[in-house]
């Protein structure tokens, strides 16, 4: 992988540019509760160019929305629709690498098998420009422990790492190497000292980091090993609020419903939680899993057992979203401490 | 690429009321789709949309027609259900698919055949005994045991006794709750078992019904000597989409809507689940 370098005055001018180039520019900005969100700057501005930390939502929000329409109801009575497409072309900057991961989880999800073309057309058009994280956002993150950071390896366009003078420039992709093509006299090669103090950081950042065998955490999940009292605990701290998967950015559940004014309208899908009751509950109230604990059960089976048993590797990437969220102060990173410490014990 | 959660038209070309609950639709395609959903195998299943009442689930309860319709039945049970029933002759719906797998068509050849269903469980396996009863040939014996609450809420009554008359089906009834026109059997679909003549290390079991009866009935043939990779239930589960990416209905690995509906008993002890 080439690395390039840009300086900051350089990098506010290709930002400029880039806004021309695209409908949509999605980058972290602070609200007015002083957090940090994600939104469209292309018109209005207000966009961080680095900023601590990470946002509250991740950018899943833009490619699978809370409610986004499946396609358009013409007719309810006569069953006419029509298709909605999205050809927006959408560059997202500074993604934080475990954002960036997740997004090429859900992109191997949606993209597996029957394709989710609503999903694929969003991905189709945008770009991805990651910026890697200098500090760990918060005590609970594990990312590192999930290879989803503080740098990102994969999934990015481009990949800015601040220095001190500039960002050190990753180029992912065609579509990267075709921004900076098409921009070639803001960047310049990358000096050695930089690459150097960028990598002597990660190497830092990395030191406490402790590995973790996901594979056996599976396995012990598989085999019924995680004792009924956890669960019980963890249904007892649970209320049902949904944080977890609405903050989570490699959850992508969703359910369908159809929304009509005067025979005409929308099928819509928007975002579903694993956690509530009638996510497995069928009609005429027929329900395999009736109990509380198996519902919040689902979440940590499929990020930590199923998707490990489908693609290999856990569909967590440590962001703590879901940790700092939880009423209940429900831990998904010491849910994964206490079972691999017990596969170590065995 | 097309958007797969895109529905096309069918037209309700036919209605039957099934049971008090229950209607069987016979439906129409046309349109560019129309042949790769015809093309469906027994036990898979379509999405069908009325639109502003959503989308669910519903097995092909026959085999394709040859003027390119099939059947569907709807138990009224839940919003679109009731509103499905409120439709008539030459309404129009939206269907998607065929979603699913189908039964093991290749392995049951030649074998004996047992159909286990309750309810509006026969739905599913209608389409299935359709298609041994069409090369019957290629068969063994086949067994029908059929169970429903009242003698009301059978269904398919007409072709039920055209099976009955066949002298290589043998089709067993049962009611949980008999009325004064009724003089068969009394009891859970399990109570006909000690009718079963056919040799269970070989034979080639298909049961739908309540999770309920799935569980018992399974846990009877077993005792009976049937094989557990020879048993197959077909499962019902939430499902928003039928492509594997709503994720209500998926347990442990497996997709209920994309690796099932149809799973062995071999299949489900796997997954931990009974029914």
């Amino acid at each position: 992988m080439k690395r390039l370098f840009i300086i900051k005055e350089n990098l506010k001018i290709l930002v400029k540019n880039l806004k021309k180039e695209c409908d949509e520019f999605i980058a972290p900005k602070r609200e007015h509760l002083d957090d940090i969100i994600f939104g469209d700057t292309k018109v209005d501005g207000g966009e961080l160019l680095e900023y601590e930390g990470n946002s509250v939502i991740s950018p899943r929000a833009f490619l699978l929305p809370q409610s986004e329409p499946l396609f358009e109801i013409k007719s309810a009575r006569e069953s006419d629709l029509v298709p909605i497409q999205d050809k927006k072309r959408r560059i997202f900057y500074g993604v934080r690498p475990c954002d960036i991961k997740a997004l090429a989880l859900m992109r191997r999800f949606f993209l597996d098998a029957v394709v989710d073309v609503p999903y694929q057309e969003k991905m189709e058009h945008s770009i991805f420009i990651a910026l890697a994280c200098n500090t760990l956002c918060s005590a609970e993150a594990f990312c590192c422990e999930l290879d989803a950071g503080p740098v990102a390896q994969e999934g990015f366009d481009l990949q800015l790492v601040a220095g001190e003078n500039g960002f050190l420039v990753d180029v992912g992709t065609k579509k990267g190497k075709h921004i900076v093509e098409g921009h070639k006299t803001l960047f310049t090669n990358a000096p050695a000292r930089d690459a150097k103090q960028a990598n002597a950081l990660f190497k830092d950042m990395a030191k406490g980091c402790r590995r973790i065998d996901y594979k056996k955490v599976a396995q012990a999940m598989r085999d019924n090993k995680v004792a009924e009292s956890v669960w019980d605990d963890i249904a007892l701290r649970c209320v049902v609020c949904s944080g977890c998967t609405t903050l989570c950015p490699t959850c992508s559940c969703f359910r369908v419903v159809d929304r009509l004014s005067h025979g005409k309208g929308v099928r819509l899908r928007y975002c579903d939680g694993c956690p509530y009751a009638g996510f497995t509950r069928m009609a005429g109230d027929n329900a395999p899993l009736p109990l509380h604990k198996d519902h919040i059960r689902r979440f940590f089976e499929h990020k930590l057992n199923v998707d490990v048993a489908r693609y290999g590797a856990p569909s967590c990437v440590g962001c703590a979203r879901c940790i700092r969220t939880c009423p209940g102060n429900i831990s998904i990173r010491k849910f994964i401490e206490a079972v691999a410490g017990q596969t170590k014990a065995e | 690429m097309q958007n797969s959660y895109l529905p096309q038209k069918a037209v309700i070309e036919d209605i039957i009321q099934e049971s008090p609950d229950t209607k069987t639709f016979t439906l129409s395609l046309s349109g560019d789709k129309a042949d790769s959903i015809l093309k469906y195998k027994p036990g898979q299943f379509l999405m069908l949309s009325l639109p502003g009442y959503g989308e669910a689930p519903f097995t092909f309860a026959s085999l394709p027609d040859p003027n390119g319709g099939f059947q569907i039945s709807v138990r009224r049970i839940g919003a679109l259900t009731k509103a499905l029933h409120t439709l008539k002759i030459k309404a129009i719906v939206g269907v998607r698919g065929p979603y699913g797998n189908t039964f093991p068509l290749a392995k049951m050849k030649h074998k004996d055949l047992l159909f286990v269903a309750g309810g509006c469980g026969i739905a599913p396996l209608r389409s299935l005994i359709q298609y041994a009863l069409k090369q019957r040939k290629a068969y063994g014996k086949i067994e029908i045991i059929y169970g429903c609450r009242t003698p009301k809420d059978r269904f398919y009554k007409e072709e039920m006794e055209l099976w009955e008359k066949n002298k290589d089906t043998q089709t067993h009834l049962t009611v949980d709750e008999p009325d004064p026109t009724w003089h068969g059997e009394r009891g859970v679909v399990c109570v006909l078992f000690p009718k079963i003549k056919l040799n269970p290390k070989t034979s080639f079991v298909f049961l739908c019904g309540p999770a309920i009866m799935i569980k018992f009935a399974i846990r009877d043939l077993l005792k009976l000597g049937f094989r557990e990779e020879n048993i197959y239930a077909s499962l019902e589960r939430h499902m928003q989409c039928g492509t594997g990416k709503c994720g209500h209905c998926y347990i442990k690995d497996k997709y209920v809507c994309r690796d099932g509906p149809n799973f062995s008993y071999s299949e489900m002890k796997q997954l931990e689940i009974e029914s």
